[in-house]
């Protein structure tokens, strides 16, 4: 009852601050984009556009949603009230999961991908993955800049790998990457079901340390340890 | 002035707090390292292995034309969220009733930054171009480029309230950036669409080596300032 009421806020929260719209204008011109494009080059251009911008959302946004909370004062009000961190990091996850298979999910329609069920589950997985990124990094700044720039290295850790394999410029051990492995399934290449495992692992690892640094930021707001 | 220039070097100090004061000095240089050393290696290894003749090098003025916005971008994208914090924590009210006044707080905010960007793009696309554009070519692009940044930092301010929409709107921004693609890619009509972008006529500009498309965009970027000047202006009335 507490998670679904968290996701439904969290959902209110989003739509509020125009996510919904922000993505609505974005699907519109991803699609223009795609049917500018030669055939041929359309499905790897989805799976690009998805991998990095609709299941990558968290990353990029959870810094501002932490910062607007900071600065409305609810961590103090999540400190005291009966919600768990692992609550909080589970709705964050599924709200900014939901927004990225709708536009995932409308995007690879465009491109004419068959296997649709495939790049859900892959922008599923990418977007749990980033989220948990977003929110350890957003956990720890102060200011915007902090952000953007704390967020660079994943960046560039998730996203040259992952589009190297796409076009075939990795060697065939590295589809097991995490982030290889999930843009593997949005791009509908082959992957290995080995894949998962070391998938799970890493967010396990993810969702401990966000566990962690949002447990932090609550008990040590207003420059105080509660 | 001499207030207006420690309002900049307050903000200055707020951004190489952030480390972000590094990252936009930095990041400019090593992408156009990697521009400059990178790109022909990969167009003589991608050529090897796809047997042609050319790949990429038709392409290194829409290169110049992104790495003509990026510093400007990366720089008045920093004071952007300098600004939009700002706003958030209620602060601006405050510097505007000082001796700064709205003039001030715009031109040690956007001014001051895009002057620098400015410079700072054209030692750059000197040192880093892969076309090599004249004098006149390379103020042009290096102009644009600072509007752009400009345009950007300015779209962000006024359409947002938070920090939340502020980056919503920076991601949406960022998209007018790809108006340059549409002139090397599109050869259907419908790409004046796109007109309305500065970032079009750049990349018209380098496409077919024209000065008058370079004047279209700085027209066009004149416009968009103006508009989004004067929208801010009525955000913080």
């Amino acid at each position: 009852m507490r998670l679904r009421n968290l996701i439904l806020w969290d959902i209110r929260f989003q739509a509020k601050y125009g996510f919904y719209f922000l993505y609505a204008v974005l699907t519109v011109l991803y699609v223009v984009l795609l049917f500018a494009l030669p055939m041929d080059l359309r499905r790897k251009a989805a799976a690009i556009l998805i991998f990095s911008d609709p299941a990558a959302m968290g990353m990029f946004f959870m810094g501002a949603v932490i910062l607007l909370e900071k600065s409305q004062k609810i961590p103090c009000a999540f400190a005291v009230s009966p919600v768990k961190a692992a609550e909080y990091i589970l709705a964050e996850v599924i709200s900014f999961g939901a927004i990225s298979e709708i536009v995932a999910l409308v995007i690879a329609v465009a491109a004419g991908v068959s296997n649709l069920p495939g790049v859900l589950i892959g922008t599923l997985f990418s977007s749990v993955m980033f989220t948990l990124l977003g929110m350890i990094v957003a956990a720890k700044i102060k200011s915007l800049n902090q952000f953007v720039l704390g967020t660079v290295p994943f960046e560039i850790i998730c996203f040259v790998p992952a589009i190297l394999y796409l076009f075939g410029m990795l060697p065939e051990w590295m589809q097991y990457v995490p982030q290889v492995w999930c843009m593997g399934l949005i791009a509908q290449i082959d992957q290995s079901i080995m894949g998962i495992v070391w998938y799970a692992m890493l967010i396990l690892l993810l969702f401990f340390v966000a566990y962690r640094n949002i447990e932090r930021m609550w008990n040590s707001m207003g420059g105080a340890k509660l | 002035m001499k207030i207006v220039y420690r309002c900049f070097l307050q903000m200055m100090r707020t951004i190489r707090h952030d480390m972000m004061l590094f990252a936009v000095c930095l990041g400019p240089v090593l992408c156009g390292m990697l521009i400059k050393f990178g790109i022909p290696f990969l167009e003589s290894f991608l050529c090897i292995q796809l047997q042609k003749k050319t790949f990429l090098a038709p392409y290194y003025g829409l290169l110049d034309v992104f790495f003509a916005m990026l510093a400007s971008v990366l720089f008045c994208f920093a004071a952007a969220m300098v600004v939009l914090e700002e706003t958030d924590d209620k602060v601006i009210r405050y510097l505007f009733v000082t001796g700064l006044g709205k003039k001030g707080y715009l031109i040690s905010r956007f001014g001051i930054p895009s002057g620098i960007a400015f410079v700072f793009t054209l030692i750059l696309l000197r040192i880093f171009s892969l076309t090599k554009p004249g004098i006149t070519e390379l103020l042009l692009l290096g102009l644009s480029g600072t509007c752009m940044g400009l345009i950007i930092a300015l779209m962000v301010v006024v359409f947002s309230t938070n920090k939340l929409e502020g980056m919503a709107i920076t991601k949406l921004s960022t998209v007018i950036m790809l108006g340059g693609v549409a002139p090397y890619f599109v050869e259907h009509p419908v790409k004046y669409l796109l007109a309305p972008l500065s970032s079009f006529w750049m990349g018209k500009g380098m496409l077919e080596d024209s000065l008058w498309s370079f004047l279209i965009s700085l027209m066009v970027s004149v416009i968009w300032i103006v508009v989004l000047f004067i929208k801010f202006q009525k955000k913080i009335a």
